[in-house]
């Protein structure tokens, strides 16, 4: 098994591969376009700008963004006691500072951890999290995102999740564009651009799902329970959290396939499309590493 | 030539950064010690006053309880005794602890005592459990540092420069904590 500091330069390695290939990916589609329809250099440029740009966002605000898509709000001491004082405790233990704590007002049970380093983190659960457990239980998921935040998972997954996010909005626009108003625009060459933009895409779509689940790979989060436990070192506890959270079928409606891998279980249960893109491990041998612990 | 001198550059190098790492770790052990204390004196700011307060609301909150009870009983004598004196007396009672039960209702909502007392045991639990990471802290940094000082490379240079073992928490190695009695051995019976 790799060890902390081998998984957070291998976590700053992979972040700036990703960006990487994005831009790269944005620029030779944006070059092919250019090229074969001997468009201005402009088009070009203005695309290279755009994918360096929503690269940055996704380094400096990609937690913003993420609590925004989430609709989460920061809570206090005194709102939910246990929250804060549990992070506060394990933070001290993790050895990081105490990172920011926002809330989801949703009855639906799930928690992640956003930012770019353990000086600009986020921790966030659900209400419903936060009223189901108990305090040892909550003591074990508020660890396993710290164990995130510790790796630097955090920056990997949230650069992800917002590129990947830009990309399924682009797929997307393009998919409408190419199948359904492509004829409006026959005079120019934009419905034909945005045709082809609009297969490569397509073709491209599952190849970039692949891709996410190489990067993020399920080794994570069974290297997070462990780490949880190293800092709890109360294995039943996280077991007891995993058992209830995956009896809750409430679902999390403002989860998307672009920020569901940064929960600590996969937001969406029995849906299967979008469990094609799951970056999670099943509960159960989750629960079966743990009880190894034991 | 050329090849030993680089060596000779890397491995020392190598001593460099190990060195560092110690010197970090021992900074760190220390402040972890810091904080136990740090740790310490907000549990001995903190407590005794909630306790404080606590109590403050129990006995005023007694109070009230204590005044009821009393019209209560002379109630039920006057009741008993069928004399108007005393019905007098039992009503004015009534009358009296009804109206400071008024102004307690109206400054607060609801009887607060049981909410105070919950308040209370989160926060001991809550005070307890920052000590108990802070001295886990402390065990935790004392393992790394012993742990690189006594396997290779540290066990051959940490000594030539100087490093000795932390001792970490300290914990009697010798006494009841490492011993099980018979008694011990027997599940605990809870009897409430």
């Amino acid at each position: 098994m790799v060890n902390v500091y081998e998984q957070i330069t291998n976590n700053k390695i992979r972040s700036g591969v990703i960006v990487g290939l994005f831009i790269i990916f944005i620029g030779v589609i944006a070059y092919l376009i250019t090229y074969s329809f001997n468009l201005d250099y402009s088009f070009f440029i203005i695309a290279l700008i755009f994918s360096l740009f929503s690269s940055a966002a996704s380094y400096f605000w990609g937690d913003k963004i993420v609590l925004t898509l989430n609709q989460a709000r920061p809570t206090s001491r005194k709102e939910f006691f246990n929250f804060y004082t549990v992070t506060e405790n394990l933070s001290l233990a993790n050895q990081t500072p105490t990172p920011k704590i926002f809330v989801i007002d949703s009855p639906s049970m799930n928690a992640f951890a956003t930012g770019r380093d353990p000086n600009h983190a986020v921790v966030c659960a659900t209400t419903g999290l936060l009223e189901k457990l108990n305090r040892s239980e909550l003591e074990a998921v508020i660890a396993h995102e710290l164990s995130h935040i510790k790796n630097y998972d955090i920056r990997l997954m949230t650069i992800v999740s917002i590129l990947i996010g830009t990309l399924s909005i682009l797929i997307n626009m393009a998919y409408r564009r190419s199948f359904f108003g492509g004829n409006r625009d026959d005079d120019n060459n934009n419905g034909n651009i945005l045709a082809i933009l609009g297969v490569i895409l397509i073709i491209f779509a599952p190849i970039i799902a692949q891709l996410i689940q190489l990067a993020i790979s399920r080794r994570r989060e069974y290297f997070a329970d462990a780490s949880a436990v190293k800092l709890t070192r109360q294995p039943q506890s996280l077991i007891n959290a995993l058992k209830k959270l995956s009896l809750d079928n409430q679902k999390l409606k403002t989860a998307s396939t672009a920020t569901a891998s940064l929960y600590i279980i996969n937001p969406f249960k029995g849906n299967k499309i979008a469990n094609m893109f799951s970056t999670h491990p099943p509960i159960e041998d989750r629960i079966k590493a743990l009880e190894q612990m034991l | 030539m050329i090849y030993i001198f680089f060596i000779v550059i890397i491995l020392a190098l190598l001593v460099l950064s190990f060195y560092n790492k110690l010197k970090r770790l021992q900074v760190q052990i220390g402040a972890s010690v810091q904080e136990i204390g740090n740790q310490l004196k907000r549990q001995a700011n903190l407590i005794p006053n909630l306790v404080d307060s606590v109590k403050g609301y129990m006995k005023h909150e007694k109070g009230i309880f204590e005044d009821l009870t009393n019209a209560r009983k002379s109630i039920d004598e006057a009741i008993v005794s069928q004399d108007n004196k005393k019905i007098d007396k039992a009503q004015e009672l009534i009358n009296k602890s009804i109206s400071s039960l008024k102004v307690i209702m109206e400054s607060n909502p609801e009887i607060q005592t049981s909410g105070l007392v919950n308040n209370l045991m989160d926060e001991l639990r809550d005070t307890a459990d920052k000590l108990m990471y802070a001295r886990r802290t402390l065990i935790d940094l004392s393992a790394d540092y012993n742990s690189a000082i006594i396997t290779i490379p540290g066990v051959w240079i940490a000594s030539a420069l100087g490093f000795k073992t932390e001792k970490g928490l300290e914990t009697p190695n010798s006494s009841e904590q490492i011993k099980v009695t018979d008694e011990e051995m027997k599940t605990p019976k809870v009897n409430l």
